[in-house]
């Protein structure tokens, strides 16, 4: 069966072999890396039944023959789904929900306890920044705190289990309605999120990006939370007001954020280009990461397993998983 | 009825206690033990003291039977220069914060926090993301938790550490049960078969003559080499001289350090917690014995002061009693 590995992700050195490794059906597999590259990508597609890609783009060559278009990735938002010929069937993966939701903890957890300012100041020597045995001030703890989670699916649901076992009240908003709600004490509808901004300690923004959630998180929102409030986003950025957010965290409108996910990303000619063109990384209020939050070997793995799981399942015919819409 | 409060934490719960401090009680508060002009009166005269500390040294308190700790460790208290009779109480409080800091810090090892966010905040470099092709970091996910010491620290911790989904050993010098989501309790002379186990080791155990030095090179060499270490107890539960090797060498693969074997003193206040140069080391997420001074344990730890001399000026029975002297 002709497969293509495509992409700076699919088409990864590590990635598409680990991928291959997993199989047991037999495939035809072809790998392309550089999209650019028409010769190669035209015939490519010509013949391909199967794509593994996180990315399609609206100008790709005909692909008539494509019936599974296997995803690398969570988030479509890479996926020019109109583009795509009738009859195919999308697949994402998951697999990364634990690994973020610990880094959602992980951030929540070192923004009370000031982590990054208490070490940076005791590896100078300095006991007095973090109190105990130096006397100087207390910080915070999670237990107790508000945890709101904007998008309630499978992250927002991790994110919750971990957090209640903190001693924290949960609480989410969801564009859609949730029939399980799990571990959170209560659901707002998307369009109520202003009702439940004031009332937490931490925002987590878990959603999609998507007409209804683009710049959800602006000014006057940012303006409802709470001037303490810590704001963790391993959604995408686009979902957060760049410029809004950038001086509600510079004149202390809220007390902190975590920053995972980016407004621009490297490219070729500027590999540490900066992702935001706002300075975030001269706010020590930030904890700033490189969209690395799913990035474990446990996700990694999680991820992998899914991938060669469905082009087995494809081969033989079986009902296939994570299936998110069929053109 | 008299209440000394000796010493500047002392001082600073009677500020935070006085409102809830039963009707009548005198209290005096001594802010700087040193002030050596008032401390014979006022121990004369205390019913109740509430310190961190009693000396050997100090005039005498003949009245006093409630020494009421304003920490969890006794051990600076000279029982025998205390009269007979009395009850010596401490405090805790602490154990949620401290669980939240080994929790938090096994995450920041085993997620590679301080790496990825420095690199990424000094140069704008991604060379650690998964858009660039970096080396995936770990997870809590599916690993080992080993937890020495399981008290009321280790409950919490092995509590929040089994919502990551974490297996969970503990080891103990008394035989405990195990709670629900953990696997085994060992009793301390069995460490060893659990050391091998562990991708995170959480010293959570009180200071004492079967801890001191019970991590030492040969138990240090029977951890994995991608194991993180996390101490919360005392300095001396770990060999200094080898841990700081198994560190620098990556023997082992990372450790928390919020507790020392040596801290400052008024001459040196910023005196290094090692003679070894633990801050130096990248691997090694260093704080000042700060992990349970968080504003919850501080209110936490003020109820349960407030609550048990209330219990003793009305004759009721105390709360955390440690010893009877």
């Amino acid at each position: 069966m002709k497969t293509v590995f495509l992409g700076s992700f699919g088409a990864r050195p590590g990635v598409w072999e680990a991928i291959l490794a997993k199989t047991t059906e037999k495939l035809d597999v072809s790998v392309l890396f550089d999209l650019d590259d028409a010769q190669r990508l035209i015939p490519l597609l010509a013949d391909a039944e199967i794509v593994v890609s996180h990315i399609w783009k609206k100008d790709f060559p005909a692909a008539p023959r494509v019936k599974l278009l296997q995803s690398v990735a969570a988030g479509l938002d890479l996926i020019d789904v109109p583009s795509l010929p009738a009859g195919v069937t999308v697949c994402n993966v998951s697999g990364h929900e634990q690994a973020i939701a610990e880094y959602v903890l992980m951030t929540m957890l070192a923004w009370q306890h000031r982590l990054i300012d208490i070490v940076a100041a005791f590896r100078g020597g300095v006991w007095s920044t973090g109190g105990g045995a130096g006397g100087g001030p207390t910080h915070g703890e999670i237990m107790g705190k508000t945890v709101g989670i904007v998008g309630y699916g499978k992250i927002g649901r991790e994110v919750a289990k971990r957090a209640v076992g903190f001693g924290c009240t949960v609480i989410a908003a969801n564009r859609s309605p949730v029939a399980d709600r799990g571990e959170a004490s209560e659901i707002y509808p998307l369009a109520e999120i202003d009702r439940m901004l004031p009332r937490c300690d931490a925002v987590v923004i878990a959603a999609g990006l998507g007409p209804e959630t683009r710049e959800l998180i602006d000014a006057r929102r940012l303006a409802l939370m709470k001037p303490s409030a810590f704001l963790v986003n391993i959604g995408r950025a686009g979902i957060t007001d760049e410029e809004a957010l950038f001086a509600a965290l510079r004149d202390g409108r809220i007390g902190g954020a975590a920053i995972d996910v980016w407004w621009q990303y490297p490219t070729a000619a500027e590999p540490n280009r900066r992702g935001s063109r706002l300075p975030f990384h001269e706010l020590p209020s930030v904890i700033m990461t490189p969209h690395c939050s799913s990035a474990t070997d446990g996700a990694r793995d999680r991820r992998f397993s899914t991938v060669a799981g469905n082009l087995d399942r494809y081969v033989r015919g079986q009902p296939l998983t994570n299936v998110v819409l069929t053109t | 009825m008299k209440a000394l409060f000796l010493g500047g934490v002392a001082a600073g719960t009677y500020e935070g206690i006085r409102e809830e401090l039963p009707a009548g009680l005198g209290a005096v508060v001594i802010d700087d033990p040193i002030d050596r002009a008032r401390l014979p009166a006022a121990a004369a005269e205390a019913d109740i003291i509430v310190s961190n500390h009693w000396r050997r040294d100090y005039p005498p308190a003949p009245r006093v039977r409630l020494v009421q700790s304003v920490a969890t460790g006794v051990d600076l208290f000279d029982l025998a220069a205390l009269p007979g009779g009395c009850a010596v109480c401490n405090a805790f409080g602490h154990e949620t914060a401290i669980a939240e800091y080994v929790v938090m810090t096994a995450l920041a090892l085993h997620h590679r926090l301080f790496e990825i966010a420095g690199e990424f905040r000094e140069r704008g470099s991604w060379r650690t993301s998964w858009v660039e092709g970096g080396a995936p970091h770990g997870e809590l996910r599916g690993s080992t938790f080993g937890i020495v010491g399981y008290g009321r620290v280790g409950r919490e911790v092995a509590r929040r550490a089994a919502a990551f989904g974490c297996r969970i050993l503990a080891a103990n010098r008394s035989e405990r049960p195990p709670d629900p989501g953990i696997e085994r309790v060992y009793p301390l002379d069995r460490l060893d078969e659990m050391l091998p186990l562990c991708d995170t080791l959480a010293l959570c155990t009180a200071l004492g003559p079967e801890t001191t030095g019970l991590i030492d090179a040969r138990r240090l060499a029977l951890m994995k080499p991608s194991a993180y270490l996390v101490n919360i107890s005392r300095g001396p539960v770990v060999d200094e001289d080898a841990l700081y090797a198994a560190l620098r060498d990556g023997a082992i693969a990372g450790a928390a350090l919020d507790v020392w074997w040596q801290y400052p003193t008024p001459e040196e206040p910023n005196r290094r917690g090692s003679r070894h140069d633990f801050h130096r080391l990248a691997n090694v997420i260093v704080t000042p014995h700060n992990s349970g001074w968080t504003a919850g344990m501080v209110r936490r730890r003020w109820d349960e002061i407030a609550d048990n001399i209330g219990r003793f000026v009305r004759g009721e029975s105390l709360i955390n009693v440690v010893a009877r002297t």
